[in-house]
């Protein structure tokens, strides 16, 4: 086994960090831009509206990410004039796919809200979008935190995929460094080790926020 | 209300009528054999134009393609397309690029080139054309030092034999199998979890090629030891450079560079430096 040339490929591996980073991050700024405005517009518009919605999020949930990379790095953005790099692409597919998701979680954490907070607005002379943005949503952004850590972790392992066209994230450059060296088992657990740490670094932050955000009497034992 | 209503019924009808008519008596496409549409180096380009060739490889292919601990690019194949930059003073982009895609990749323009022990063959050439074949190699089927049964026996055996997934060994298993013998298929991911599979036994033999086995088992004699090449399957296969069919001028030069290159000393120096030699 090979493993002083495995030492040397490990800053290779590591480069990988930035990539993965960029596409969750990425991804997860896109997702939450669209998530939030569909999220609530899904609970509280009319129903032709909240059909449309429904029919992007079950688009987005329901097609394997592996399509929808294809289908936009080929298919949708070369038709409408876009030569997009891979990694741009996957950020935007990841964001739009990610928006689907964190829609779903933030429509049932405005759900879970009692709706006579919307009427006690109301009687205080609130319109009904001042009474969304300024009552309901500060809570549910709250209440969604647990489910948007969950997102980021889920997001974090399905970034691998985005190799199919061109994207060198970490588990990518493990399976890359396995070949050159020989070594099949060591590099996956290095990326392994990478993606928990990237894991728990970002379950903390999610839980620091909450922890400081959280509704006092909302839920117990925070 | 009522007629405008009608009227952009009656059109919405029309129009799907109209569509499917359309759809059905179309006329048959016109043949585009042989007429493929002016590439981005279907011509020798202008003389101040500096020529900058996308080159997309698999990063996961030693001793062919692969990349050093600083991520740049590394193997035979990278030595044998710098050689052919350096006459012509082309400059090359390398781009690593995920097998399954990489030739829709080159089709699509993502990349201009693929020199990746790219084996030539029919279906492929459907959608890119080759240079002059460069590497030819066999596919071996390979057993533990210790296995004294016989080729059909092990087919025969009900037992793993491991492959790469998507790699023409994958090919030859399903074709081995659709013949009538009868072993399980273990396919895998690389050539080295492959080798790894027979070494701790979990496959009972392996399908790979020599283009992978011959240089990887000159590094690795400990592995050399311990397993052996029972029998050579099938015709020997050739890895050729895969371009657009429309890149003519592309094409006939690294024909023209691959032909002086091979028949110049420097060949064998490139072939001993990746023991792809013997």
């Amino acid at each position: 086994m090979n493993y002083i040339s495995l030492i040397e490929y490990l800053p290779y591996i590591f480069e990988g960090l930035l990539w993965s980073l960029a596409l969750v991050l990425g991804g997860l700024g896109i997702g939450f831009t669209i998530g939030l405005p569909i999220g609530t517009m899904i609970t509280y518009s009319d129903k032709y509206t909240k059909f449309i919605l429904n029919v992007y999020i079950w688009i987005f949930r329901s097609t394997p990410l592996i399509v929808l990379l294809f289908l936009f790095y080929w298919g949708v953005f070369p038709n409408i004039g876009l030569k997009l790099s891979p990694l741009i692409t996957s950020i935007i597919v990841l964001g739009l796919r990610s928006g689907a998701y964190q829609s779903e979680i933030f429509r049932g954490a405005l759900e879970s809200i009692d709706e006579g907070q919307i009427l006690a607005a109301y009687s205080l002379g609130m319109s009904k979008i001042q009474a969304i943005i300024s009552i309901t949503i500060p809570q549910a952004l709250r209440i969604s935190i647990p489910s948007l850590s969950n997102e980021y972790a889920i997001l974090l392992k399905d970034s691998a995929i985005c190799f199919t066209i061109g994207v060198l994230e970490v588990l990518t450059r493990a399976r890359i460094v396995s070949i050159a060296t020989g070594i099949a088992l060591i590099p996956y657990l290095i990326a392994g080790i990478i993606l928990m740490m990237m894991t728990y670094i970002g379950l903390k932050f999610f839980h620091t926020v909450y922890k400081k955000t959280v509704i006092p009497g909302l839920i117990e034992g925070i | 209300m009522k007629k405008l209503r009608y009227v952009i019924i009656g059109l919405i009808i029309g129009l799907i009528i109209g569509g499917f008519t359309g759809y059905i008596y179309r006329g048959a496409p016109e043949s585009t054999e042989y007429s493929y549409p002016k590439g981005k180096f279907t011509y020798p380009p202008s003389s101040d134009i500096q020529v900058t060739i996308v080159y997309g490889f698999d990063p996961e292919y030693p001793p062919f393609t692969q990349v050093l601990p600083n991520g740049s690019a590394t193997g035979f194949d990278i030595d044998v397309i710098n050689w052919i930059a350096k006459k012509y003073g082309w400059k090359i982009i390398y781009k690593p690029w995920d097998w399954s895609t990489i030739v829709d990749a080159l089709v699509r323009g993502d990349i201009d080139i693929i020199a990746s022990g790219m084996t030539i063959t029919a279906s492929r050439c459907e959608k890119i054309w080759f240079s002059i074949p460069y590497y030819s190699y066999v596919h071996e089927l390979v057993v533990r030092i210790n296995e004294n049964r016989s080729f059909d026996n092990i087919l025969n055996s009900g037992e793993y034999i491991a492959v790469q997934i998507g790699s023409t060994a994958d090919e030859w298993a399903e074709r081995l199998l659709k013949s009538g013998y009868k072993f399980k298929k273990l396919g895998l991911n690389s050539y080295v979890e492959v080798l790894d599979a027979l070494l701790d036994g979990r496959a009972s033999a392996i399908i790979t090629d020599s283009a992978f086995l011959g240089p990887y088992l000159r590094k690795n004699p400990d592995i050399a030891s311990k397993i052996k090449v029972l029998t050579t399957i099938g015709p020997p296969y050739t890895y050729g450079i895969a371009t657009r069919p429309e890149d003519t001028w592309l094409r006939n030069m690294i024909n023209k560079a691959l032909e002086e290159l091979m028949n110049s000393p420097e060949w064998d120096v490139l072939l001993r430096k990746w023991n792809l030699s013997g």
